[in-house]
């Protein structure tokens, strides 16, 4: 089956099925697997202690929270290329400093942020990439590739097409990874670029965080199909689905997506079934467990991304039930009962190194509000 | 290509020509430039602009888009990230209210937000203003909406040879442009001129289209010609009006406009956008906070009325500014 069809009968899942690269899965090695795992307590610890910081007046600011959805974060990231591009939006803050971290997360040449920047701009001080100037996910680093976003959401769609665009009349093969909420599918501006894209067989990865929720939006009023990835269909592209509990899975489906892409045959949508564990921002924590029923959140929760993962590495032999103090049991822990003991040693001390980095770090000076408005011309 | 001739080299050149070898010029010096637009390839555009620039430089460089004004301005402010300058033609400035947030939130800003590390050489061009019976979505001059969005470059020339010098000078600036073309002047035989090789007309500098001593008449874009046959009517008057043509809005050429002033006194201000918000507006505010001294007269603006552009020519004719209107405002000016 043509990874293509639009036949409104054909079935997405065998559609992806067919197209899949053998063992994209069997790429990853051991150290591979347990880099993962490693990323996903990085990325959980980030979450857990910001808004432990916030909680002791060390932090201002709204916090929009990627806990139960780091999987989709670590595994769309994972087997990325150095050169290719990533446009993180407001729930995927981690997506900063995981960017080709593979190459070692305290490699200054690796092709991400490093956790200092990141920490200056949750911090709002002069270290971070946008010198403050902007607030939380609304940064970016053109030389790493990462994409600055606007608070205005998929608006980030076009401007990944115009930049690979760019880098296939430079002759580059560089793929774009979007990422994006459900809600984000019910834009104009989602149409119209991923239309283009698929015009000219661009490669954007368009990976949908199909959380349940836009804000205080259940899924079913934005998208009038079971599935985000049906919208697809409309575009004559793969729409995978993909897990967005087990990192594995969505590793799996976002290779298949990029490699589709590389190859020159087009965008593709890659959404990752999940569950937005809190709040909106941590402002909409309180309403968010009224408006969603416990029963809902209870379920949407039951499977953490960092115990499915443990799952399958058990499975997998890699660990051992036992290994509990190199690999703690943060799984299914709120910010409120988590512990530094929760989380792998390196983990705290790696993010800590950044917090207290960024808590030094002065504030950019007030002259700067007017500067870079416009550029000297040269 | 279409069988309407074109001037030979040397010859007096339209307005539409001197965009047309303005982008010809610059697609040929400048490698990394790209345009993107609806029907600009093999159309060559709505009204010509870009004909024959596909089958010259290739449908990679002049992309024939969807009707998708957002992905229009985003895919060029993508491109621009990537290391292009890039050049989007709305196909009636109209249609940029399709495209508005990627123009005022992800193009405006990006050197802002950047902390000036991603410069945005983006120009956003498309034919503007009425007087041709377009009525209410082909015929707005909404200038001022960009004017009013920080980060933005706004450009609006009146003759053929600001029209090629000032787009040169757009598409090689570092920053993100607004350039609003007169599509009545387009083709509009009595405005022809020759066009200088290597022209080059700079952001921010007006010109002094008839020099009178008795008032300023500061307008862009189309109006000037109003205003000059005003001008014509008041001088069989005896009221000689100095006529400004501002050329750029952002940056504005406020010295051009202070040393008229120093020698008239009196400002009447012409724009052919509604008058709420406008930049005839502004013109005045920036005179009354820097050189109120030099005024004798209240300024007084000469405006569309507050009302969307009507189809039929009584109507149209009706809210737009004319050269009657500009007599009557300056012959207010200097009663005064």
């Amino acid at each position: 089956m043509s990874a293509t069809s639009t036949s409104a009968t054909a079935d997405k899942r065998r559609t992806a099925e067919s197209s899949k690269p053998a063992g994209a899965k069997s790429l990853l090695t051991k150290d591979d697997c347990l880099e993962m795992f490693r990323q996903l307590y990085l990325a959980r610890y980030f979450d857990v202690r910001l808004i432990k910081e916030k909680k002791r007046g060390r932090l201002r600011g709204t916090l929009y929270s990627s806990h139960n959805q780091e999987a989709i974060i670590v595994g769309s990231l994972f087997g990325l290329r150095p050169t290719d591009w990533i446009s993180p939006i407001h729930r995927d803050m981690p997506c900063f400093f995981l960017k080709d971290a593979r190459a070692g997360w305290r490699n200054p040449n690796r092709m991400g942020m490093s956790i200092q920047e990141v920490c200056c701009q949750v911090w709002g001080k002069a270290g971070s990439p946008g010198r403050a100037r902007d607030n939380w996910s609304h940064i970016g680093d053109r030389d790493k590739r990462i994409m600055h976003s606007t608070s205005m959401l998929a608006g980030t769609i076009p401007v990944a097409a115009g930049v690979v665009y760019a880098d296939r009349l430079n002759g580059g093969d560089a793929v774009c990874v979007t990422y994006n909420g459900e809600g984000s599918t019910a834009q104009g501006v989602f149409h119209e670029a991923v239309n283009f894209a698929a015009v000219h067989k661009l490669p954007v990865v368009t990976v949908i965080e199909n959380n349940q929720w836009a804000y205080g939006t259940p899924v079913e009023l934005e998208v009038p199909t079971k599935d985000v990835a049906d919208r697809a269909l409309g575009y004559g592209i793969p729409g995978y689905i993909a897990d967005g509990q087990d990192v594995f899975d969505v590793y799996e489906k976002v290779m298949m997506a990029v490699e589709h892409g590389r190859s020159g045959k087009g965008p593709s949508i890659v959404e990752c079934k999940t569950f937005r564990a809190y709040g909106h921002g941590d402002h909409d924590d309180d309403r968010a467990n009224k408006y969603r029923s416990q029963k809902e959140i209870e379920h949407g929760r039951s499977r953490d991304p960092i115990a499915v993962c443990r799952k399958r590495l058990i499975e997998l032999g890699y660990i051992g039930h036992k290994d509990t103090t190199a690999w703690p049991l943060a799984e299914g822990k709120n910010a409120s009962d988590a512990t530094n003991e929760d989380f792998p040693a390196e983990v705290v001390e790696y993010l800590t190194e950044g917090i207290e980095f960024a808590l030094e770090s002065p504030l950019p000076e007030a002259e700067e509000a007017g500067r870079w408005v416009f550029k000297e011309n040269a | 290509m279409s069988g309407a001739a074109e001037p030979a080299q040397g010859l007096k050149k339209n307005y539409i020509t001197g965009l047309r070898e303005a982008i010809d010029e610059e697609l040929g010096s400048n490698p990394n430039l790209v345009c993107f637009g609806e029907d600009i390839g093999a159309l060559g555009g709505a009204f010509g602009v870009t004909e024959g620039l596909m089958d010259k430089y290739g449908a990679d460089r002049v992309v024939d888009m969807p009707i998708s004004e957002a992905a229009i301005v985003g895919v060029a402010v993508g491109a621009a990230l990537n290391g292009k300058t890039a050049m989007a033609e709305m196909q009636f400035i109209d249609f940029i209210s399709c495209g508005f947030d990627q123009v005022v939130n992800m193009l405006a800003t990006f050197y802002y937000r950047s902390a000036g590390k991603v410069a945005m050489p983006v120009v956003v061009r498309g034919p503007a203003g009425a007087y041709g019976g377009g009525a209410l979505y082909h015929s707005q001059m909404n200038e001022a909406w960009f004017c009013h969005s920080p980060g933005l470059k706004v450009a609006c020339p009146s003759t053929p040879s600001d029209a090629n010098g000032l787009l040169k000078t757009c598409l090689r600036d570092e920053n993100p442009v607004l350039f609003f073309e007169m599509k009545e002047l387009y083709r509009k035989p009595q405005i022809e001129e020759e066009i200088p090789e290597g022209h080059f007309v700079p952001l921010g500098k007006a010109s002094v289209r008839r020099a009178g001593g008795d008032v300023t008449v500061v307008s862009y874009g189309n109006n000037v010609y109003h205003c000059l046959e005003a001008a014509e009517t008041l001088a069989a008057e005896g009221v000689e009006a100095e006529v400004i043509d501002l050329r750029s809005l952002v940056p504005l050429d406020e010295e051009a406009i202070f040393t008229s002033l120093a020698k008239t006194n009196r400002l009447v201000v012409v724009n052919e956008a509604p008058m709420t918000c406008g930049f005839a507006g502004e013109v005045i505010a920036r005179v009354c906070d820097q050189a109120f001294d030099l005024l004798d007269a209240p300024p007084v603006r000469v405006t569309r009325l507050d009302t969307p552009v009507p189809w039929v020519k009584p109507l149209e004719s009706y809210v737009l500014p004319s050269a009657e209107k500009v007599v009557a405002a300056v012959q207010r000016v200097v009663r005064f």
